[in-house]
């Protein structure tokens, strides 16, 4: 309910003993070195073990960790939506419409492979704004344009419309999904983001709004690196999420030409290039991003780890705890399906992101 | 088998044309299956190579698979996957390599570019790309295996007919037909032989024939002067019954 004065205090309260109860670096060592049914067992005995138990008729394996921390995960955020109130819930809610774009996207790609709705239920992480009822009626079309009709009323449905009809010639989902995903961005800053438009320039929500555009950043260095190795005849800038401050849409598209000019503007950036300086050094000789992006995990973390250290009673704080909760899922993940797959544990352990 | 012919010239002739086409044949049965058998050295140096290949390739797109499901999720890799509906095209046409017909495989639209793809971009990560890069590598190393493996396949099979064709035409047809012809000709000559023995018996029975009638007839000669000698009338009127039956005997003796 954004409805009511904003209670970051309570909603703090609250996310201290839930971040009390995540995960050690110990209890990372000790899974490194069980097998997915020691995993599992090890969840049962931790915060995740109602998800355990009422999964665990349905799932087994991999399977069964995968989909207990994606339901323990939406629990826990649908709590903070549930807890936070006023202002503080539109904060909260923004940043979790990542959920529903994930649902979304979901739903999209069932409907175009006629994938049965039960089977893509279980793979939707209710933990964002759109509601049950509305998710319902999603599964239940069989047409991507009446999925678009159901999202009437919320912000999907315009860019989702207006992407349909190159759906449409193309036949490919590209337009849709990104569609989403940059009305996610997009929303990230709006009203508190725009430069020089009621900005603030210190305190929680000027700190707030420096993590948000370093989301935003991210994601455009990420891109811009993709786009930039792939070598496809796309342009850059309608890949290009406004908000950051790393690039402008005009820069993006003379970069993205220029991939040693990309790493170079990267490196120069007075706020993030110290913080991923070994990261990029590494870049300019690798064939592959993913060593990139893991070091743009670890810094968003810890960029929202100092933020909650510094304001620990605001929005970042909520923050804070969302990315190390996310965090801890996709470790335990990692672990899980790296035992599964035979990775070795140093191998996993080079992928895991902890703070 | 030599046995079953008919011992005669017209078979001989036959059998000498057949003999000469077999040996044409032999001849070239064994140039082909030669050329195949450095044409098949080349494919399999190709076919070891793309193998090779293969098996990294293969190494290399598990592992980013695997890479992908540990960090990004089963889920999220399932759900990148199933944004693209589009397979790759492929067409067979087909060559030839000394008569063998290969197949020639066409792909297209199996490597892609990051917006051909089906997910979107801005809500995925490298992972994803470099595990669908590396899946598109390994398809068209599959296709290539494919095309060299089947063209291998089908030069061995060649290989091997062509061979069993030559050796049948070296140890079984062509021995087979030298037998015949042996036969043949040991049979004509030893009917010619028989003739000749044949012809040379008449000649001697007929020979004695000749020699017993002359000696007949010197008998009778000489019985008749010894009767003419004591009767002259009497040897007169007996002379033409004589001359009678001798004539008749001539043609007998024939």
């Amino acid at each position: 309910m954004s409805a009511g004065a904003s209670n970051p205090e309570y909603v703090n309260a609250r996310v201290r003993s839930r971040r009390a109860k995540l995960f050690a670096d110990e209890d990372y060592r000790k899974l490194i070195r069980m097998g997915p049914s020691g995993i599992a067992r090890f969840m049962e005995e931790s915060e995740y073990e109602r998800e355990i138990n009422e999964l665990g008729t349905r799932f087994s394996g991999v399977d069964l960790i995968e989909y207990t921390l994606n339901r323990n995960l939406a629990k826990h955020f649908q709590d903070l939506l549930d807890w936070s109130q006023g202002r503080l819930y539109d904060y909260i809610a923004r940043y979790l419409r990542k959920f529903d774009v994930w649902n979304l996207k979901t739903i999209i790609r069932g409907i175009y492979t006629e994938t049965d709705p039960d089977e893509i239920r279980t793979d939707l992480i209710m933990a964002g704004e759109l509601d049950e009822p509305t998710i319902d009626r999603l599964l239940e079309v069989d047409e991507i344009e009446d999925a678009v009709t159901v999202l009437d009323g919320t912000i999907y449905a315009e860019p989702l419309g207006a992407a349909y009809e190159e759906f449409e010639e193309t036949g490919a989902l590209v337009p849709l999904e990104n569609a989403l995903d940059r009305e996610f961005y997009e929303h990230l800053l709006e009203d508190i983001g725009r430069p020089n438009l009621q900005e603030p320039q210190q305190g929680p929500r000027a700190r707030y709004v420096e993590f948000l555009r370093a989301e935003i950043d991210f994601r455009n260095a990420r891109n811009a690196l993709r786009l930039a190795r792939s070598g496809a005849d796309l342009d850059p800038a309608s890949y290009y999420i406004e908000g950051g401050v790393l690039f402008d849409r005009t820069e993006l598209r003379t970069l993205v030409n220029d991939y040693d000019a990309l790493v170079d503007h990267i490196a120069e950036n007075k706020r993030y290039g110290d913080r991923l300086a070994g990261a990029l050094d590494q870049l300019r000789d690798a064939d592959s991003l993913i060593q990139f992006e893991h070091a743009l995990d670890a810094a968003l973390l810890e960029y929202a780890d100092t933020l909650s250290s510094i304001y620990p009673v605001s929005i970042s704080a909520v923050l804070s705890y969302i990315l190390a909760k996310e965090r801890e899922v996709e470790n335990i993940r990692a672990i899980a399906r790296g035992r599964e797959v035979g990775l070795d544990e140093n191998e996993i352990e080079q992928e895991l992101v902890i703070l | 088998m030599a046995k079953d012919v008919k011992p005669t010239r017209k078979n001989l002739m036959e059998i000498e044309d057949r003999i000469e086409l077999s040996e044409r044949g032999h001849g070239t049965l064994e140039k082909k299956r030669d050329g195949l058998i450095m044409e098949f050295m080349d494919i399999l140096d190709k076919a070891q190579d793309v193998r090779g290949d293969l098996a990294d390739d293969y190494q290399a797109a598990q592992k980013k698979i695997n890479m992908a499901r540990a960090m990004e999720g089963d889920v999220a890799v399932r759900g990148a996957a199933a944004a693209l509906q589009e397979h790759p095209e492929i067409t067979t046409e087909s060559k030839n390599i000394m008569g063998v017909v290969v197949p020639q495989i066409e792909s297209s639209r199996v490597s892609k570019s990051l917006d051909q793809r089906g997910y979107g971009i801005m809500g995925t990560s490298a992972r994803i790309d470099e595990a669908a890069e590396a899946y598109e590598d390994l398809l068209e190393s599959i296709i290539l295996a494919a095309e060299v493996e089947t063209a291998m396949k089908k030069m061995l099979r060649e290989i091997e007919t062509t061979k069993r064709r030559v050796n049948a035409l070296e140890f079984k047809l062509l021995p087979d037909l030298y037998d015949s012809q042996e036969y043949i000709e040991q049979k004509l000559e030893e009917q010619e032989r028989e003739e000749t023995f044949r012809l040379k018996k008449i000649k001697e029975k007929k020979e004695q024939a000749e020699k017993e009638e002359r000696e007949a007839e010197a008998e009778a000669e000489a019985e008749a002067e010894d009767e003419v000698a004591p009767d002259d009338e009497g040897g007169d009127t007996a002379e033409p019954d004589m001359e009678q039956s001798t004539a008749g005997g001539v043609p007998g003796g024939d």
